[in-house]
């Protein structure tokens, strides 16, 4: 028997079996075209230029995809080789021998992998393309963002699953290798068992969803947020599976044993059905429960980027014009003077083009960080460093002030503070041989919002801020001098036109000097919102492919789990079951593939919340209101899509048991 | 008054994809009595399992009509069949058409969790009648747990759970050993004589025998009868070989 043999027989079993190839191909393609394409991100040219932290981002991403879609191409493939067991048990018991069934099973493997991995790269090509330009075409960024991939994508793609489809391979062979075929011939009929030492693994789901939350919870700072967080997310969906397994297993079998509830008809056939495949039922809802987190977390975070585009804009920019005048090659008179004259020059320019300013801040500071110990304050270089310092800013009293509409006098050795962690138990605080008695400032610097800790401090006089840059500078040497600069911001009135006119001519006036550097918000809105577009961009790219592969996986749940149940209500309709009961026993699975995963997945996203709010700083978000608004919209439009998606496929169950 | 009638009872099937019409029902007439334990023979493909499926409501005649207490059968609206099969019939099949996903008890209980039973009354009904089919130590089991027999012993103890007016079944012991067969008749001859009617469908003359009436079917339509009478189990035996024989040289519908 050669392989032309084996083939020609392959290839007429899939045939034969199209009812189970037809939805195990589909699934298969999709999950691995999911792959293609987030692996296609990786390599894309907005990923790789935006930000530094993306590029990390999608590889973390493509990995999860990778272990997920492992996961659920043996979920598939264990519903099939189940469903086939009877006939390959007959081939036994018709005198094949073991190696020529493995020969033929080798065969099919082989075509099925071709098929899926061909297709995928073929509908990734096509449907990144499309959607790309369609995106693209709804949401009309300024600058459009493309869709591109390379061979070596492809090429790892291909081999990456042609490896996962060997191991389903071995896994087939070795069911059949192993078990006699009268054995195989039963196959079909035995009822799934619970698996071994189910309290231990739920034991185990806990510790690891406890883990991965206590890793979000625990966040201190955005730049490890982003490290730990792939940790926390793998560990997340390895508590998911196993909470699924032990404990839908565990919460079908209370529900058996409650005789009220369970000898009804919709709950009888429904509970009895689930129980009898266990383990697959709750693979199949952990996998949409995993991918329902996924969908919500894109479209939430990217979403809250964008909304917040406004409210980041401001944070970095204070004022529509910021001008920072660096104090490095000035004396104090000269800063002084500058200091003042620009403010004046300001006003007179504004006035030029008949604009008039109407709103100003101004301060000098000084920059430097250290940490308190005690009530020392131990100067240390900024970044890079590996904790992380407070950063320090010492303000003039005078301009305090003025800028927050106060009268507030402080005599020599007093201090005014502010820290973004809240008040200080210490009464005062001693930098090199000076003593400030501390009070602190009423008034909100807004260093919540900043990627690091934050402490203002505020001084009666200018010398006493030169003194603060000496002793910094003693301690030390060898760190850039620490100069007093000088920030003046303002705003006008007039149209978003004149306003970007006037920032024209403001950059070119700080053009003329060293120690002068302008930024206007308004040329930069443009390139933030187009920057953060691409955001939304890629959110609602993952969203949708994401959705699609919900889609997918409840379907390919709904259609098996209706070939398997055929036979049971064909033969519980002789018996006298309607079609009203039917439909309740569907209706009863309701609060179980509905809600269940949903609500899991809203819990996994709430406790994602702290560490994604970490990360969204590094971006630039910080408003509570923003995030919680899009989480809320996300999740009730995720929630009515998959709504749809269950009608939809419990229709396709029904038609299929009917 | 009868307890199933049957009246000039007709079955066409349409292939398909032709034209071409099988007759598989001419014209059947007989009746049923309260309490009777009739036996259906006749070869293969005489259309024994149609009539059977048409008084179960499983298919639909063509012509003719079955009463069962004298209300005809075609009256029953389509909401109302399930009900009526559920609690009017009990079924019993050659393949047993038991499911995996239940236990032993809870596939007997099955037609009662479609009526919703109170729990109770199920429970008070299981008892007494997996006793009697000796299959009580098994009701945790799953059906492929069991052997055929018990198998069988299990479908028969779910169509007697719905206390049905008429017990139907189609070649019970079709798919068991002779043991297992004479096992089962013996029960349902017991089932019997407490008052169930029963209709089965047979090939074997010594499960027909327990019963009280045989019923010959060829062609589509009933042409031959025999009583039990006084006659013991090998005597009637013996009597419904004879016909078999006789009736399936004579060949034709001469009766
Ligand atoms: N669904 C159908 N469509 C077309 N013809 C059918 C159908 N079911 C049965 N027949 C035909 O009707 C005739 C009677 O079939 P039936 O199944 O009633 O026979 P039977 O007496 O039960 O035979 P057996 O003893 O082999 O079970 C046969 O000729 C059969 O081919
Ligand atoms: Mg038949």
């Amino acid at each position: 028997m050669n392989n032309r043999f084996f083939t020609s027989l392959a290839v007429r079993n899939i045939k034969s079996n199209q009812q189970l190839y037809v939805p195990y191909l589909l699934s298969s393609t999709a999950i691995i075209t999911m792959f293609y394409l987030m692996s296609s991100l990786l390599t894309n040219k907005f990923v790789q230029e935006r930000s530094s932290v993306l590029p990390t981002l999608f590889a973390m991403g493509t990995i999860v995809i990778g272990i997920f879609s492992f996961i659920f191409i043996l979920y598939i493939n264990s519903f099939l080789i189940k469903r086939r067991k009877k006939e390959i048990g007959l081939y036994g018991i018709l005198g094949l021998e073991k190696k020529h069934v493995a020969k033929i099973l080798f065969f099919e493997t082989l075509i099925t992998t071709f098929v899926s991995i061909a297709g995928a790269l073929i509908v990734g090509q096509v449907f990144g393309r499309l959607f790309f330009m369609l995106l693209n075409y709804l949401l009309r960024l300024p600058t459009d963002i493309n869709y591109s991939t390379s061979p070596m994508t492809a090429l790892i793609t291909a081999g990456l699953f042609a490896g996962v489809f060997a191991i389903t391979y071995l896994y087939n062979v070795s069911q059949f290798t192993f078990a006699n075929p009268i054995k195989l011939l039963k196959g079909k009929k035995e009822g799934e068992k619970e698996p071994k030492g189910s309290i231990l693994l739920f034991i185990l789901s806990l510790v690891l969803l406890g883990w991965g939350y206590g890793i979000s919870l625990t966040i201190a700072d955005p730049l490890s947020a982003i490290s730990k967080f792939f940790l926390a997310v793998l560990l997340v969906i390895m508590g998911t599976y196993l909470l699924f397994i032990t404990g839908s297993i565990y919460i079908l079998k209370a529900l058996k044993k409650n005789k009220r509830i369970y000898y009804r008809p919709g709950p009888f056939i429904s509970i009895s059905g689930m129980l009898y495949r266990m383990k697959q039922n709750a693979v199949g809802l952990a996998n949409i429960c995993i991918l329902a987190s996924m969908v919500i977390i894109a479209v939430s975070t990217t979403v809250t980027i964008f909304v917040g585009t406004e409210e980041t804009l401001e944070n970095r920019f204070p004022k529509e014009n910021n001008m920072t005048l660096n104090g490095t090659d000035l004396s104090q008179e000269e800063l002084n003077t500058q200091f003042v004259g620009l403010q004046g020059k300001f006003h007179e320019e504004a006035q030029k083009i008949e604009l008039k300013v109407t709103d100003m801040e101004s301060y000098r500071y000084l920059t430097v960080f250290g940490n308190l110990e005690g009530n020392r304050l131990v100067f240390e270089e900024g970044f890079p460093a590996a904790n992380v310092p407070l950063y320090i800013q010492v303000l003039l009293l005078e301009d305090f002030n003025e800028m927050a509409g106060k009268q507030i006098e402080l005599s020599n050795g007093e201090a005014l503070y502010y820290h973004s962690k809240g008040a200080l138990n210490q009464q005062n605080i001693v930098i090199g041989d000076q003593e400030f008695k501390l009070k602190e400032a009423d008034y909100d610097f807004g260093g919540e919002a900043a990627i690091v800790t934050t402490m203002v401090l505020i001084v009666p006089e200018l010398s006493q801020i030169e003194m603060i840059s000496e002793i910094y500078q003693q301690e030390l040497p060898q760190a850039n001098p620490a100069s007093i600069d000088a920030f003046i911001g303002w705003n006008t009135d007039g149209t978003n036109a004149q306003k970007k006119a006037l920032g024209k001519q403001m950059k070119q006036l700080s053009s003329a000097s060293e120690s002068l550097s302008f930024e206007s918000r308004e040329a930069f809105r443009e390139e933030w919102y187009s920057m953060n577009g691409g955001f939304l961009f890629l959110g609602i790219f993952l969203g949708l492919l994401f959705t699609i592969g919900t889609v997918l996986i409840t379907y390919f749940k709904q259609v098996s789990e209706g070939f398997d149940d055929r036979e049971k209500f064909q033969i519980m309709q002789k018996v006298g079951l309607d079609k009203d009961m039917i439909h309740e026993s569907t209706r009863s699975q309701i609060v179980w593939m509905f809600l269940l995963p949903i609500v899991t997945a809203t819990i996994h996203v709430i406790f994602a919340y702290p560490i994604v709010r970490k990360m969204l700083t590094v971006f630039g978000v910080t408003s509570e209101i923003t995030w919680l608004l899009s989480f809320t919209g996300v999740v009730i439009a995720f929630g009515a899509i998959y709504w749809m998606i269950y009608r939809i496929t419990s229709r396709v169950y029904y038609s299929i048991v009917k | 008054m009868a307890l199933l009638e049957i009246k000039n009872l007709k079955k066409v099937y349409t292939a398909r994809f032709s034209n071409q019409q099988t007759e598989a029902l001419s014209t059947v007439n007989f009746s049923v009595e309260k309490g009777e334990f009739v036996s259906i023979m006749g070869e293969s493909g005489s259309g024994k399992t149609t009539l059977l499926n048409i008084i179960s409501t499983l298919d639909e005649a063509t012509g003719g009509e079955v009463y069962l207490d004298g209300k005809p059968l075609s009256n029953i609206k389509d909401k109302e069949i399930s009900a009526f099969r559920r609690n009017t019939l009990g079924f019993v099949f050659q393949d047993f058409n038991l499911l995996d996903n239940f236990t032993i008890k809870d596939n007997i209980l099955l037609p009662l969790v479609l009526s919703k039973t109170p729990v109770a009354e199920m429970e008070e009904r299981l008892i007494p009648i997996v006793r009697k089919l000796g299959i009580e130590a098994h009701i945790n089991k799953y059906p492929y747990e069991v052997s055929g027999g018990q198998k069988q012993r299990v479908a028969v103890a779910r169509a007697l759970i719905t206390q049905p007016k008429i017990i139907l079944a189609d070649e019970p012991t079709g798919a068991l050993d002779s043991k297992a067969s004479q096992n089962l008749m013996e029960i349902l001859k017991g089932i019997n004589e407490t008052g169930q009617t029963i209709l089965m469908v047979t090939h074997s003359t010594r499960a027909a025998s327990f019963s009280s009436r045989v019923l010959f079917i060829r062609d589509g339509s009933v042409y031959h009868e025999i009583y039990r009478g006084e006659q013991t189990s090998d005597e009637f035996m013996e009597r419904i070989s004879q016909s078999l024989t006789v009736l399936s040289s004579r060949g034709g519908k001469d009766e």
